[in-house]
């Protein structure tokens, strides 16, 4: 169980990479595509949801690991924390779920008040360390009771 | 030994506790494989008698609500359509929809109080088709929704649409089976309903041109009538020209005209009350929503910047988009509306709003009816007669393009300012998020009305309600083996 749990710690902290530069290339495409070739966004383009350029399944991918696998992540982080008796390990699965949480918040937000999104990115880096630091101390942190059942 | 298994048992009350929840969301948000709109939800009789409504099997059959079948038909189109690969206006290759072999399909053209029919043969689209009449305030069993008011029409089917255009103005047609996809693939065209003509004709017309522009975006490339980019049309100096557009997109688009002014003369196919010449601003063309717009040759009608009409000879240059808009709220002169809205029978509410949860099982954020998710939204109940205010809000971040089928409301108040303008009588309106309206309409079309997103890909994500008049019985049903999928 702990190394379930930190396996999924550590896939947290590597789905916000992919964030990052699932959203990056998207909009570096977009650039291209503006500069380049011509290419017109307005929201007629956006919501014909078939405008093509490289990295625009960058949004998807976004909106999709964003909204449905890291909070899938991070509940099962969340009921495997219950088992994996880590130290600390409930308390930390919880404020990484409470950040997820906060996280899609501040995303939707973002679209009413464009502000918010270096909110969004700040909080992005936070889950990232918290993350990555949960999976390294379920890794370090090994009770001797607990080696011989570890799984 | 106590404690480890006092901890496994705290471990799995606290999984129970976390899961439970999410599970029971879960299997509430299941909809069935085939279902009744009259059933889905719960109803709000906006604060008027509770009629009944829910399996009321005395009530009469919305396929019975059509036109005079007696009448004979005015106009005839027979329109078959495919699901194929075609050339567009502007050569680009598309793997989509035709209608009688083209994208867009046929314009139909009527003068008011025609009796229009239309033969929908479905060819080779898989999945079966319909035809809404969108704008057109048409009897419900013409409405054109599959599931809601007739069965799709298969491969090898057809089915024939018949109403009378009695209001003038622009209109357009488009599937209302598996919608997100068949409309975006081009399954849609133009319907056009000019006034009789007058009689004896005035003796000094000036030229008049009526231009049509139906926008549209193939592939991600936005086009004007299959064109794109600058798209001339002809036109003698001094000409006045009406130009027709047609908004068939997913989302709202600008329009404007570049170096000389224009008029909006009407909006969704009602003429607009002492329209006044606008310079440096441009018209939000909401998503399914029309705008027709008055120009005197040479002129260039910007259509969201991609393409454009190039009027006559001698045409300005483009100009970039203007940063204000002409706001419907106070443009134009008042007018009489025909009632009184403060006299409202019934008042509904319309809030969108956006939460995690489940739909139809699926996890994600999804658009809320009053707080609920589809299909637990609302169902609007109505009786004949009653004048309806309702109030639309948006807290979800988004613009939602809300399309009312079969009634065409009047738009009272935005974010509580009232309107002051010509009456703004809309089928399409934008509702941006963290705005407000408030609007009225007469019930006087019965039948079992779609009140949804023309966003479609929104409207396929749950953002559909229905209004519903009492008394009715739905033989329909969404999914089974018909396959209907209306969004």
């Amino acid at each position: 169980m702990r190394n379930v749990y930190r396996v999924l710690a550590y896939l947290l902290s590597i789905e916000v990479l992919v964030q990052g530069m699932a959203i990056a290339y998207a909009i570096a495409g977009l650039g291209k595509w503006v500069e380049d070739d011509g290419g017109v966004l307005n929201k007629q383009v956006m919501d014909s949801d078939n405008a093509d350029f490289p990295g625009i399944g960058g949004f998807a991918i976004h909106g999709i690991n964003g909204t449905m696998i890291i909070p899938l992540v991070v509940l099962l982080l969340l009921i495997v924390s219950f088992f994996a008796k880590v130290p600390g390990g409930v308390k930390r699965a919880a404020i990484l779920f409470g950040l997820v949480a906060l996280q899609i918040f501040l995303g939707i937000f973002a679209h009413s008040v464009p502000f918010v999104i270096v909110l969004h990115v700040l909080n992005a880096f936070a889950i990232f360390i918290g993350a990555f630091m949960t999976g390294r101390a379920a890794s370090t942190v090994a009770a001797p009771a607990e080696a011989a059942v570890a799984v | 030994m106590t404690t480890e298994r006092r901890r496994l048992l705290v471990a799995l009350l606290a999984t129970v506790a976390v899961l439970a929840p999410v599970g029971w969301f879960w299997q509430a948000s299941l909809v069935p494989g085939t279902y009744s709109v009259m059933d889905m939800g719960y109803p709000d009789y906006g604060g008027g008698p509770s009629a009944m409504t829910h399996h009321d099997l005395m009530g009469r059959s919305i396929a019975t609500l059509v036109e005079d079948p007696d009448r004979p038909a005015d106009v005839r189109v027979t329109l078959t359509v495919r699901k194929q690969r075609f050339r567009l206006a502007s050569g680009q290759q598309v793997d989509g929809y035709t209608v009688n072999g083209t994208s867009p399909g046929p314009v139909i053209h009527a003068v008011q109080g025609q009796l229009v029919q239309v033969r929908l043969v479905n060819a080779s689209v898989p999945g079966g088709v319909t035809l809404h009449w969108h704008g057109v305030d048409v009897p419900n069993a013409e409405d054109g929704v599959a599931g809601v008011t007739q069965d799709a029409v298969p491969v090898g089917g057809s089915f024939t649409y018949r109403f009378v255009a009695d209001q003038v103005g622009t209109y357009w047609y488009h599937s209302h089976q598996v919608s997100h996809a068949q409309v975006q693939g081009g399954l849609l065209g133009a319907l056009v309903v000019t006034p009789k003509p007058p009689t004896p004709a005035p003796a000094t017309a000036s030229t008049q041109v009526d231009q049509l522009a139906v926008l549209h975006v193939y592939d991600g490339k936005p086009t004007v009538n299959g064109a794109s980019g600058d798209v001339p049309v002809d036109a003698p100096d001094g000409a006045t020209v009406r130009v027709r557009i047609v908004n068939t997109d997913n989302g709202a688009t600008p329009v404007w005209t570049s170096g000389s002014p224009f008029r909006v003369l009407a909006v969704d196919g009602y003429e607009l009350h002492g329209p006044t010449p606008v310079s440096n601003r441009a018209v939000r063309l909401t998503a399914g929503g029309r705008a027709d717009l008055e120009v005197t040759a040479p002129a260039r009608v910007e259509l969201g910047g991609a393409s454009a009409l190039v009027i006559g000879s001698g045409a300005p240059a483009a100009s970039p988009q203007p940063t204000r808009l002409v706001d419907f709220l106070t443009y134009g002169a008042p007018a009489p509306l025909g009632f009184d809205p403060t006299k409202a029978d019934r008042r509904f509410r319309y809030s969108i709003g956006r939460r995690p949860g489940f739909v139809d099982g699926r996890p994600g954020l999804w658009w809320s009816i009053n707080g609920h998710l589809f299909p637990d939204v609302p169902m609007f109940v109505v009786e004949e007669g009653d004048i309806v205010q309702m109030h639309l809000e948006n807290h979800s971040g988004a613009v939602h393009p809300m399309h009312l089928h079969g009634h065409h409301a009047v738009v009272l108040a935005r974010n509580g300012v009232k309107a002051t303008g010509s009456p703004w009588w809309i089928d399409s309106l934008d509702v941006a998020g963290g705005d407000n309206y408030d609007i009225a309409f007469v019930a006087d079309n019965p039948g079992i009305w779609m009140d949804h997103c023309h966003n479609l890909p929104h409207a396929a994500q749950g953002l559909v309600a229905h209004l519903m008049y009492a008394g009715l019985t739905e033989p329909f049903r969404v999914g089974g083996g018909k396959d209907n999928q209306p969004e």
